[in-house]
């Protein structure tokens, strides 16, 4: 079980890289909008 | 609305302007209004950020008002929205929103790009900082979980204390990033001397955190080994899901409001004088200017149609939800959507003017006024909040000599479980979703106190002319001289009546331009020129007939007159519809009966009220037997005609002593004082300019058959914010006592209070969804 002591930090880390995937996320916009996107296909140009 | 065909594309400015910038009137008048019958008071429309409950409105407007020159200020802590009235002599806009910002709360201008980024920014930064929460809230339970299922002994204690380490430092965000907010603005209340929601909330994760980092990093200290970082996450994470969808909520109604003030275009396709085109922003538009308008895009100024034929979407606007069809010579209206071709049209009404920008002001009036039963609820909150903050210092202070980790947690159970958003949201939220809902089917609601007051109504006044019948009169009937043929004596009059704007001139003229289309005698007709017309006001047009080409007609004998019998020396019997006469020099030529056309669905509106137990009745100004034959058509028992607008006061007056609960219903024009008398009151909005109407409620569509929905939604309404008033009480009652006596953990306190303003905004939002027609 002493691999726990690694994993802990470890998981701690990631949970911290993930938030910064959402950052990225909201401030791109990607959650506004949302009917946006299935709409576009049906635009002309 | 058909969205599909809809895409906004807008490029919106990133920065702010300096204050200083708006105090150039140009910039103002963008974002303000002057004051009728004061010159130089303005009224301005302002979105506040930073407001979080309805303590801080009351904060708003204290610090406005100490701002000489500021007058009446009007702040919504729904909608966030304000309404500031100020004099140009006095001060200036960066002065007063200078005041606001000293307060701590960000002033920016309505109507304009800057509010609507600000308000994605903040829609940004609530989902992120609800993200972290809960993201960090879901590890945090995780390195919890094994401490709660292990049996002791099953996890060494250096595990054990990896495991707080690991969720100390997930914490971390939570505390200083995702509870900030909490922390600032309770910390600014306090040193306005003031308490706000915010307070109880910021202290009890406070306090949380120390106790808990305490017990993680020296364990033998005064708080014990105890950690409650699960509880704390989880707190913030819940706090947040509701203020997130307090702010979906808003945006979604105070929203409804949005969706019409964004219906506007930036810019537009203008013919400049060469014939060309131009790109130009719609605040330049000026009356007479020629744009065009491409299918998909809205309207951007009021106009008559110049060329094209197409279809017109005006649902928000008036409630018509069928699309509209829209040719050379019609009218097209501000804001609403061109669907099918290109229009060109001749702009003749634009800015302030705009029936668009009229019903958006009244809109705005509507979200800032408070009802009732909101300002009841606001007055409990506070003295609330008092009792709650003192409350749970008793109780860490009595329970601290056992165990002061205990004692604190109980008072951190007491802060954080009480709920007054319950009980300040409960009926703000409710009714502006209803007005937000009503709006979507063409009602207007001016005062959301007439939602309450509509609720309870027992009796509903009808006014006839212009309300149950249509504006318009129809042709019913044509008796002329012998030698005169029906189709000759229209003809004759149709030539004096098209010049005159009186509504039996109208009823006249569009008849026998309908008999002419009929026979393809269009261009005879539009070219018959009368000569030295004159009209008399509320008697008759005279005039001569210019050269007749048809030679089979009657010539009239010297100058031909229309209207009254009197105006016409003609002796008419008394009859119980209108008349107008046709004469020339030799006597009488044609007798024209008129008839009032009932609106198609008056009588399955009065028929709805009496079946569901109301008193329904008419007062009207017209003669009693027109009235009496309207009654009849309709099915109504109780008319009274011949009535001045004074009469209709006093009968009005004497419904309400004997202890009745009256709406009126009339046009809204010359029913004002009876309509501001009722205890609820209904304008159709096609009558009257919007503006100047007096009525609570405006049916933009004008079709009465929306009344019967719109009185059920208002008791729906009601029934809501009871509840919800009902509900925060409760459980307030409830569980602020179990708190006290130290039987609810912090994190079923915190589930709790998320959990109770849940409920509330979800019950709201059921009445956000449209009106049931039955």
């Amino acid at each position: 079980m002493a691999i726990l002591f690694l994993l802990i930090p470890l998981s701690v880390a990631l949970v911290f890289v993930i938030l910064a995937g959402l950052w990225w996320a909201i401030y791109r916009g990607q959650f506004e909008d949302i009917e946006a996107e299935g709409e576009r296909i049906l635009r002309d140009d | 609305m058909s969205t599909v065909f809809i895409y906004r594309d807008r490029m919106l400015p990133n920065t702010i302007a300096p204050l200083s910038l708006l105090d150039d009137p140009q910039e103002w008048s963008t974002f303000s209004r002057s004051v009728r019958m004061q010159p130089h008071v303005w009224q301005s429309s302002v979105v506040f950020q930073g407001m979080h409950c309805a303590a801080c409105a009351i904060a708003i407007e204290d610090a406005l008002r100490k701002v000489s020159g500021v007058g009446a200020v009007q702040i919504s802590g729904a909608s966030h929205r304000g309404l500031i009235e100020w004099s140009d002599r006095q001060t200036r806009p960066s002065e007063w929103m200078a005041a606001a910002m000293n307060a701590g709360y960000r002033v920016v201008p309505a109507n304009d790009g800057i509010a609507n980024e600000q308000r994605r920014s903040d829609a940004r930064q609530l989902l992120w900082r609800w993200g972290v929460a809960g993201l960090c809230m879901m590890q945090v339970m995780m390195y919890a979980t094994p401490v709660y299922l292990s049996k002791p002994g099953d996890i060494s204690p250096e595990m054990v204390q990896l495991l707080r380490w690991a969720s100390w430092v997930l914490s971390l965000p939570v505390m200083f990033f995702s509870s900030r907010h909490f922390f600032a603005s309770a910390w600014h209340d306090m040193n306005q001397s003031r308490i706000s929601m915010d307070l109880p909330v910021a202290i009890g994760i406070g306090v949380t955190f120390i106790v808990s980092s305490w017990g993680s990093f020296e364990p033998s200290g005064p708080f014990g080994g105890e950690v409650y970082f699960d509880s704390l996450t989880m707190f913030v994470f819940f706090l947040l899901t509701g203020r997130w969808l307090e702010l979906r909520l808003r945006h979604r109604t105070a929203g409804a409001l949005e969706a019409v003030m964004n219906r506007l275009p930036d810019s537009v396709n203008r013919k400049t004088s060469g014939g060309q085109w131009e790109r130009i922003a719609i605040r330049r538009l000026v009356i007479g200017d020629v744009i065009q308008i491409l299918p998909g895009e809205a309207i951007a100024a009021d106009g008559t149609v110049l060329e094209g034929l197409s279809q017109v979407d005006e649902a928000l606007l008036t409630g018509e939800s069928r699309p509209l069809s829209r040719g050379i010579g019609s009218t097209v209206i501000a804001g609403s959507h061109n669907l099918s071709s290109p229009l060109l049209v001749r702009v003749t009404q634009v800015g302030a003017a705009t029936r668009f920008a009229q019903i958006v002001a009244l809109m705005e009036s509507a979200s800032v006024s408070k009802p009732e039963i909101a300002l009841a609820a606001d007055r409990w909150a506070k003295p609330f909040l008092w009792f709650v903050l003192l409350s749970s210092l008793g109780a860490a202070v009595y329970g601290w000599p056992q165990s002061p980790a205990h004692a604190l947690m109980v008072a951190v159970a007491v802060l954080v479980v009480t709920c007054p958003c319950a009980l300040s949201l409960a009926a703000p939220a409710a009714m502006l979703a209803s007005a937000g809902a009503l709006a979507r089917s063409g009602v207007l609601v001016r005062k959301l106190q007439g939602l309450q007051a509509l609720a309870s109504i027992d009796t509903v006044v009808f006014d006839k002319t212009g309300t149950l019948t249509q504006d318009a009169f129809a042709l019913a009937d044509v008796q002329t001289r012998e030698g005169l043929g029906p189709a000759q004596a229209l003809f004759w009059a149709a030539a004096l009546a098209r010049h005159s704007l009186h509504p039996v001139s109208r009823a006249l003229s569009a008849a026998s331009r309908q008999e002419a289309a009929k026979n393809h005698q269009l261009a005879e007709w539009e070219s018959l020129q009368v000569n030295s017309m004159q009209e008399t006001a509320g008697e008759g047009v005279e005039g001569e007939i210019g050269h007749v080409s048809q030679p089979n007609l009657y010539v009239p004998k010297g100058k031909l007159r229309l209207g009254s019998g009197r105006f016409c020396g003609v002796n008419l019997a008394e009859a119980p519809f209108l008349r107008a006469v046709l004469a020339d020099e030799t006597g009488w030529l044609a007798t024209f009966e008129l008839q009032e056309e009932i609106r198609s669905d008056a009588r399955e509106t009065v028929q709805a009220f009496i079946k569901q137990g109301l008193h329904v009745m008419i007062l009207s100004g017209d003669g009693d037997a027109a009235v009496q034959k309207v009654a009849q058509a309709l099915g109504i028992t109780d008319a009274r005609g011949g009535c001045s607008p004074q009469a209709k006061l006093v009968a009005l007056q004497k419904l309400q002593s004997q202890g009745h609960q009256v709406a009126m219903v009339g046009d809204g024009l010359n029913d004002g004082p009876v309509l501001a008398g009722a205890n609820v009151s209904f304008a159709l909005g096609q009558a009257a300019p919007l503006a100047q109407s007096k009525a609570d409620f405006v049916l933009l569509g004008a079709q009465l058959g929306v009344l019967v929905p719109v009185w059920a939604h208002s008791r729906l309404t009601l029934r809501v914010v009871h509840q919800n008033l009902a509900w925060a009480a409760i459980y307030n009652a409830t569980c602020v006592p179990l708190a006290i006596l130290g039987c609810l953990p912090a994190w079923l306190a915190g589930l709790g209070m998320a959990l109770s303003s849940l409920c509330v905004v979800f019950n709201a939002l059921r009445l956000s969804t449209d009106l049931k027609h039955n």
